[in-house]
């Protein structure tokens, strides 16, 4: 263990699974994900276990964030939209409880791993094209042809639309890979300023002031990146879903 | 730090990029393909820049994006 | 995160610099390490597919039913909030009503008796008035009675005082017809010319 910013991102073996020469293992990343279900679940149907008519303090917690997720998904799609609303959900409590779990010393990011949230993004494009040609079958590629243009410009803008398509998953899921990574990082490093300095005594641990005052600056700024990151998935997921319910208006 | 507010931009430029390349390793047209699909791929990141940018800061809803829509 | 260490590696090592140097399970920079991706995505598939069912089956439907529930409740307790308050209205209305009839009939037993009452005095009145002028009628009858009683007495005397009058003028002797005759000539005349 060393100030080594990148060492918290480093995934472990803790139980070795093999299947057909591919590394399956359970590893600390695997047991965080557990963890993030097992906890947003636990919140979720434990805080509505009494069913109150008036809520207590988890329950309207937890109805707070339901009505929140469904009121955003139905500004942004209507009342047709609502059948993405467990996905949404799903999605947004994911990201939320990985990003604040995360947030705890000595515990692993799942959503700072590229992977992770290419996988985010390519549920989210996956249910999009699907459920936009399974519904409005070739009408659904009027997506990427603006109406109202000249017909000499129309392959250059269509081909624009569709690249710009192509890179809404990468850009979902480089935006909270990256912010997830970077506030990690930065925490880090200044985190590390503070030990350093605070070793080489007495103008070491006054010099350790600014740094550890910017660290509590930015441990609370990264519990909002963490809350505002799920929100932003979870707005363009609405976005683009509403793109596969009414595709070319 | 920078990735936090352009990684719709560096999505568009990223995917241009990698089309660009395959392109050019499929027909052998380097550098050409990356050029053009770099461009392509500039033009579609700033598209999606805007029109997520726009709708965030507008909150999003179904008349906003009919809105947006006739900007491009 | 926030660890500290002990046995700092070296003076303000920056971020950057470690990626290179970093003696890790793999020499590569971890979030880009294809080797870990099979298995990251194996995990993520099962957990989320998990969530997914717990949110779908257990969660949502719970937490929406509470909201729905209690939205319902919210709007029959409104309802009846509203009805009662109709019924006190109508309750309200209905004392008003009752309060208006008592109030006029009170005015119109007044009312009667006011008029009763005048009309007995009206009756008394005129009664009284009848009787006075029964008695007036009488006494006036008297007067006329006597006036004439007195007036014919007026004629004898005169026959007799002019029986007297001639007798003691000219001697002569006149009946009392005569002279009776000779009056009534002499009254009807000054009656005529009265």
């Amino acid at each position: 263990m060393a100030t080594d910013p990148i060492h918290q991102f480093q995934i472990h073996k803790l139980v070795p699974i093999e299947v057909g020469g591919v590394d399956f293992s359970f590893t600390n990343s695997a047991l965080f994900m557990v963890v993030t279900v097992v906890s947003a679940s636990a919140f979720l149907i434990l805080s509505a276990r009494g069913r109150g008519l008036v809520p207590g303090r988890w329950q309207s917690a937890a109805e707070v964030v339901y009505e929140f997720v469904a009121k955003t998904l139905r500004d942004a799609t209507g009342s047709d939209g609502m059948r993405f609303f467990p996905l949404v959900f799903s999605l947004f409590i994911f990201i939320l409880f990985a990003n604040l779990i995360g947030m705890f010393p000595y515990f692993f990011t799942v959503t700072s791993h590229l992977i992770i949230t290419v996988a985010l993004a390519m549920i989210v494009m996956g249910t999009v094209v699907f459920y936009g040609f399974r519904r409005h079958g070739l009408h659904f590629l009027k997506l990427f042809t603006p109406s109202g243009l000249p017909a000499p410009l129309l392959p250059v803008v269509t081909f624009i639309e569709v690249l710009s398509f192509i890179s809404r998953p990468v850009s979902l899921s480089i935006r909270l890979f990256a912010n997830m990574l970077a506030g990690h990082i930065t925490l880090k490093v200044f985190a590390g300023f503070v030990a350093t300095l605070g070793s080489l005594g007495v103008a070491g641990v006054l010099g350790a002031i600014l740094p550890l005052a910017a660290t509590v600056a930015l441990t609370a700024l990264e519990f909002l990146v963490a809350a505002l990151q799920a929100y932003v998935f979870a707005v363009l997921t609405c976005l683009y879903l509403n793109d596969a319910l009414h595709p070319g208006h | 730090m920078a990735l936090r507010l352009g990684a719709d931009f560096v999505a568009g430029v990223l995917v241009g990029a990698v089309f660009g390349w395959g392109f050019d390793a499929l027909l052998g047209t380097s550098p050409w393909g990356l050029i053009v699909f770099l461009l392509l791929g500039f033009a579609a990141g700033i598209l999606s820049l805007l029109r997520t940018a726009g709708l965030i800061a507008k909150r999003p809803g179904l008349d906003d994006d009919a809105a947006f829509r006739r900007f491009d | 995160m926030a660890t500290t260490s002990d046995t700092p590696e070296g003076p303000f090592t920056t971020g950057e610099g470690v990626v290179v140097e970093t003696p890790g399970e793999h020499n590569n920079f971890p979030p880009f390490d294809a080797s870990t991706f099979a298995s990251q995505l194996l995990w993520f598939a099962i957990t989320f597919a998990v969530l997914y069912y717990v949110m779908a089956k257990v969660a949502l439907p719970r937490l929406g039913g509470i909201i729905e529930g209690r939205r319902d409740r919210i709007a029959a307790d409104l309802d009846t909030a509203e009805r009662l308050k109709g019924e006190s209205e109508d309750a309200a209305r209905n004392y008003e009503k009752a309060l208006a009839q008592a109030r006029a009939k009170a005015s119109t037993i007044a009312e009667e008796a006011r008029t009763e009452a005048k009309t007995k005095a009206d009756s008394q009145r005129t009664e009284l008035e009848r009787a006075l002028a029964d008695r007036l009628t009488a006494a006036e009858t008297r007067i006329s009675d006597i006036k004439h009683r007195a007036l014919s007495e007026v004629g004898a005397i005169a026959g007799e005082a002019t029986e007297a009058v001639v007798a003691s003028l000219i001697g002569a002797t006149t009946t009392p017809d005569e002279v009776g005759a000779a009056v009534r000539d002499v009254l009807s005349e000054r009656d005529a010319n009265a």
